[in-house]
């Protein structure tokens, strides 16, 4: 079990939950400086692909991660995990607590299952994930599952910290990822919600999402264990917010208010006014509705516009991965004082206007970000993020 | 300190509320909606089985604890969900129907279920409950997670009200969670006899019968 410090005495300092390490592996390659270059630069991943047949589906594009085998052995996420995992499990604490964000997780042994009649359709249950991710990452206690749709990732951030921030736990691994199956993207087109060629968030012709795959992790810890391991501090989770727009499950609150929710809740916890925020890392999908629904929800939110922008034009949607890797994005924001561009915003659509740009802006001194994903279901999460 | 204010439990045969002590019994395939759900579920019919099985555990919950959802009206209460085997059924059901269709049609309506989160989510949206939805699992007793991620996420101010349970293939049981103070009367037990009976009971039917025993017994 991981350590537990509950019971002693806890002071606010080593209940900050800072974020000490991360990685992660996206269509744009190997590692947060890779994604972070790709979306800098403005190209998009997003391509035709030949996983699957593609033919009856809306789109034929993808966010996929070059060098991956479908139906093989290892499902598509252990094979993502591997390579992640790969040289850095030294550095995590076997004792850490794991959360594990996903939506779907291995599903493709469900299809190999009932393709070719090879393994087990239950070898997908999200508990057998976790103990593989676990043993990957050298972590010897329980962990758990959290999934949220697609704010999966940032939901188990924001429990990450609040296991931190309770003085229960000193170090929390977050683990997310997701892939694209045909599964998956069979689904995504019956709902008519992907771009036939490439996701435009907040473009005035958007037409939808892009699906995209990834694995990240990051490292969470008490800023007291940070400090005695001289770990450097990569960012703060100052704050959090989860609510439902309690209103349709699979478009979001047209008003709004949902989302509105959670970040006035996150920014509530992390004591921020809204001159502290420098920018706003965009669930922006690409969808006519979930973009126009964020938009509303920052115009209530803020009486100023901020910079806001989405990384999904350049990665794609990466489902229940998508919360940590736009964390540790948002995070390299921060440090590079530089708001990314939001990639293929070709035409702003008129109610973005001020928001969004397709061009990198700067960002001053002390300035925080607030991150914000959505799901089906009417899911919402903000996290407010500290250099 | 956290309490426990309500518990709903349904399974094939029965349906409950502990603290009002409902124990009815219905017939198969014939879930008396009318008795279970305060206002009329839209499209109940289009639900996946877990979802119908966790909606109408959540109605018996709610109605336990005294908590009246009025259609059009929203409040601040979360929901987490847990089960042994999340969303692999309404997964089965969707990818078989794919194939059937010879790999060029699938139903938006039976790929919505495939996430795990799904069931509470239909929960959150036909009882209007606007605090964090989320499905949690791990090895172990997943209930007894969701009750501990409930009672943090409660002592952290996130939410006011929190419901945490379970759906098994054939059962389900949630616990409406909230701060009280000593002298509360409205509670059933406390969050720690709750987790106690958790951890020394691990099917969802045995788990019921302790509690519905300490109610008669007035041990909490």
């Amino acid at each position: 079990m991981p350590r537990e410090m509950a019971g002693r005495g806890v002071s606010p300092e080593e209940m900050k939950a800072v974020v000490v390490s991360y990685d992660m592996i996206t269509a744009y390659g190997r590692g947060a400086g890779a994604c972070w270059d790709g979306t800098m630069s403005g190209r998009t991943a997003v391509s035709h692909f030949d996983r699957f047949n593609t033919q009856a589906f809306q789109s034929s594009s993808a966010a996929i991660i070059r060098g991956l085998d479908y139906l093989r052995e290892d499902s598509l996420v252990m094979q993502m995990m591997k390579q992640l995992f790969n040289g850095s499990a030294a550095s995590i604490p076997g004792r850490s607590a794991l959360i594990l964000a996903t939506t779907k997780g291995e599903i493709d042994l469900l299809e190999r299952s009932l393709l070719t009649g090879q393994g087990e359709a239950s070898g997908c249950n999200l508990n057998n994930l976790l103990q593989k991710v676990s043993r990957l990452a050298g972590i010897k206690g329980d962990g758990m599952v959290i999934s949220a749709a697609c704010a999966s990732a940032s939901a188990a951030v924001a429990r990450a910290a609040a296991m931190i921030r309770s003085g229960k736990h000193d170090s929390v691994l977050v683990v997310a990822c997701d892939s694209v199956t045909e599964f998956v993207y069979s689904g995504f087109s019956s709902l008519m919600a992907l771009d036939k060629f490439a996701a435009r968030p907040f473009d005035k012709n958007r037409r939808g999402l892009s699906l995209g795959e990834a694995a990240a992790y990051a490292l969470l810890m008490s800023e007291s264990r940070a400090g005695k391991e001289k770990r450097k501090t990569l960012g703060e989770i100052a704050g959090w917010g989860l609510s439902d727009d309690a209103n349709h499950m699979t478009g979001p609150s047209r008003t709004g208010d949902g989302l509105a929710l959670a970040i006035t809740k996150a920014m509530k916890l992390a004591g921020t006014d809204e001159k502290d925020i420098g920018f706003i890392s965009a669930h922006g999908t690409g969808t006519i509705y979930n973009d126009a629904m964020e938009i509303k929800s920052f115009n209530s939110v803020f009486r100023e516009k901020k910079p806001v922008y989405s990384i999904k034009g350049g990665i794609g949607h990466t489902m229940g991965a998508a919360g940590l890797v736009e964390m540790i994005m948002a995070l390299r924001a921060l440090k590079e004082k530089t708001v990314p561009p939001t990639v293929n915003l070709e035409d702003i659509d008129d109610d973005a206007t001020g928001w969004v740009s397709r061009r990198e802006r700067s960002i001053g001194p002390d300035k925080k970000a607030l991150l914000t994903n959505a799901g089906f279901s009417g899911i919402n999460a903000a996290l407010v993020l500290a250099p | 300190m956290i309490s426990i204010t309500g518990i709903g439990w349904i399974n094939q045969q029965e349906y409950g509320c502990v603290m009002m002590g409902i124990q009815e019994s219905y017939a198969v395939d014939a879930l008396p909606k009318k008795k279970i759900f305060s206002h009329a579920f839209k499209n109940f019919g289009r639900l996946d089985s877990v979802s119908k099985m966790t909606c109408s555990a959540i109605a018996l919950a709610l109605k336990d604890a005294g908590i009246d959802c009025p259609p059009e009206s929203k409040r601040d209460i979360g929901t987490i969900g847990s089960g042994s085997s999340g969303s692999l059924q309404s997964d089965l059901d969707y990818f078989r129907d794919y194939l059937d269709s010879g790999r060029t049609l699938s139903r938006g309506n039976l790929f919505i279920y495939t996430l795990p989160s799904s069931p509470a989510g239909e929960a959150a949206i036909h009882f209007g409950l606007q605090g964090p939805v989320f499905y949690i699992a791990g090895p172990g007793n997943s209930v007894a997670t969701a009750l501990r991620t409930a009672s943090e996420i409660i002592l952290n101010n996130e939410a006011s009200v929190m419901l945490a349970g379970m759906t098994g293939p054939d059962s389900a049981v949630y616990f409406v969670l909230k701060k009280t103070s000593d002298a509360a009367g409205d509670v059933l037990c406390s969050y720690d006899y709750a987790m106690k009976v958790m951890e020394t009971n691990s099917g969802l039917d045995d788990m019921v019968r302790e509690f519905l025993n300490s109610m008669k017994g007035s041990v909490v």
